[in-house]
């Protein structure tokens, strides 16, 4: 597979920071709706 | 030669009038047919909700089925054929070189989609768009679906012709542009997809004419989904080429990394096929290691190439926005992007709904310990929904604001209209697939006409909350109507009463 180079994130720099806010969020989220779904599912 | 192409004043495309009017008329079918699908999904989404509960049991049942047909099957299809014709003579500047074999798919295509609707509507056919057996409907309904299937197989066989034919022509000299290569991947997905089809209702008509004993349901149910999910593979597929060509269309973008992008549309071809196996996973016949592998490790490389191509487009918008000179800070360009122009708004919602609503949940309700959880819940038709709906549809209706200018020669009426229309239409479908991944949530199952289970022999509440993720839903669904009629107002009122574009 062809590597992602260095060019195309400082060409896109944007896009990058981004990326990385929405990882951190996700990762919130999720472990927030798991422990939802634990809750609703009764799991102890 | 050179007469029988005209020149797109905006785009500087030259397109051929055999090949325009192929597009033009697979466009008409797909409006007309999502016209149709919409507003059967009107009445199934105003049953489920139980504070209307519209329909009688029979008229649910028929309208699912067929709102499955008219909006999951003959929309998309109908635009991803003219999308066929758009990417292999279109874009490569080439005409349409056996433009009756394309006419030949669209008749059939017609036929075939006109037969599954009198059947079902007359009564005659309500099992659903998975059909599953020994559900028997009546055998015109299986024919219909075969003459659609080998409509759209001949339509994809086009691309394929065309493509051949237009690299002797020097459409292309080594490799496909990234949209036509986008729409190769989806083209040839669907003929292994159209082939499962033909292996599945071929049998199932004959059975329907009581010339086999029986049809094996798991056997149906195998090959079934050979094609039912991943007829959805080409959507994605097509919607990504869609969205590559949107932002080369209206920025001027190019990939950052063409090869990388080309390699996840390879992914897709190699490996989203076998990931549909989640519809199999209480299937006795098929052994565990083969559902783990298929649910996880097939999948995961699908999902790679979304991945891909969700961080490779907004790249690419990126950096043709800061060519254009906005650079100040991080996020200038995103400020400054064309949020006006439909197109990009309509590209750009339908990549945000499709990866953060249809593909993170597809992710998780596709893997094995999850999906026996919510694979009968209205969980999956809110994850559905958010991915052929939030995703295909949108992408598709942002194009059309292109394809109207560029093959109907008409200026797109009602411009403040148009430009409300995708985050009208954005906003009702996420509230809608939200509501009902949390229903699901909550184990309100899919599909059922009657929640509330009356006249059951056991009584069963679900918890109070899924009233309001139901109504949410329910809003949902009426918002995305109103974007989806207001879609249908502005394609068919464009053609007919948008100023002409003069071609050069």
């Amino acid at each position: 597979m062809p590597k992602l180079e260095h060019r195309d994130i400082v060409e896109a720099p944007g896009v990058f920071v981004l990326a990385l806010i929405f990882l951190a969020v996700f990762i919130i989220i999720w472990f927030a709706h798991l422990k939802w779904l634990l809750d609703i599912w009764g799991v102890q | 030669m050179a007469s029988i192409f005209r020149t797109d004043p905006s785009s500087g495309l030259k397109i051929e009038k055999a090949s325009e009017n192929l597009i033009k008329w697979n466009l008409i079918a797909a409006f007309a047919t999502l016209a149709v699908g919409g507003l059967l999904g009107l009445s199934v989404v105003l049953t489920r909700w139980p504070s209307v509960h519209l329909l009688p049991l029979d008229y649910y049942y028929r309208f699912l089925t067929l709102h499955g047909i008219d909006a999951l099957l003959a929309w998309i299809i109908f635009f991803e054929i003219a999308l066929v014709h758009f990417t292999s003579s279109v874009i490569l500047g080439t005409r349409s070189y056996a433009p009756w074999l394309g006419w030949i798919a669209f008749a059939l295509m017609l036929a075939g989609g006109a037969l599954i609707n009198v059947i079902v509507l007359m009564g005659r056919a309500d099992i659903m768009f998975t059909s599953y057996v020994p559900l028997k409907g009546d055998p015109l309904y299986y024919l219909g679906v075969i003459l659609f299937a080998v409509g759209a197989l001949l339509g994809f066989i086009t691309f394929f012709v065309n493509i051949a034919l237009a690299r002797r022509d020097g459409g292309y000299k080594r490799s496909l542009p990234l949209g036509v290569f986008g729409m190769a991947a989806a083209s040839i997905i669907a003929v292994l997809t159209l082939a499962h089809g033909a292996a599945i209702f071929i049998p199932t008509l004959l059975w329907a004419l009581d010339y086999l004993p029986w049809i094996d349901p798991a056997a149906y149910r195998l090959v079934f989904w050979g094609l039912g999910h991943s007829s959805q593979q080409i959507n994605v597929s097509a919607m990504v080429a869609v969205w590559y060509m949107t932002v080369a269309f209206v920025l001027g973008g190019k990939p950052v990394n063409e090869k990388l992008s080309r390699t996840a549309f390879v992914l897709y071809i190699l490996f989203i096929n076998v990931a549909s196996e989640h519809h199999l996973l209480v299937d006795p016949v098929l052994s565990t290691w083969h559902k783990i592998v298929n649910t996880s490790y097939m999948m995961h490389l699908a999902v790679l190439a979304s991945m891909i191509h969700a961080f490779a487009i907004p790249a690419s918008i990126e950096v043709a926005l800061r060519k254009q000179g906005h650079t100040r800070g991080l996020f200038e360009w995103l400020k400054k992007a064309p949020w006006g122009n439909p197109a990009f708004s309509g590209m750009a919602i339908s990549i945000l709904l499709f990866g953060f609503l249809g593909g993170i949940t597809g992710v998780i309700f596709g893997t094995e310990q999850f999906n026996i959880i919510r694979h009968n819940t209205i969980a999956i038709t809110g994850h559905f929904h958010a991915t052929v709906v939030a995703g295909t549809t949108l992408a598709f209706m942002g194009f059309t604001y292109l394809l109207i200018p560029y093959i109907f020669k008409r200026e797109i009426i009602w411009k403040g209209f148009a430009s409300i229309q995708p985050y009208l239409y954005g906003t009702g479908v996420a509230l809608f697939s939200i509501g009902m991944m949390s229903a699901g949530s909550f184990g309100v199952p899919r599909r059922h006409y009657d929640i509330t289970f009356s006249g059951a022999p056991f009584s069963f509440t679900f918890d109070p909350s899924i009233d309001l993720f139901l109504s949410m839903m329910g809003v949902g669904g009426l918002l995305a109507v109103t974007g989806g009629v207001l879609y249908i107002c502005l394609s068919f009122g464009s053609m007919i009463w948008g100023k002409k574009i003069e071609p050069r």
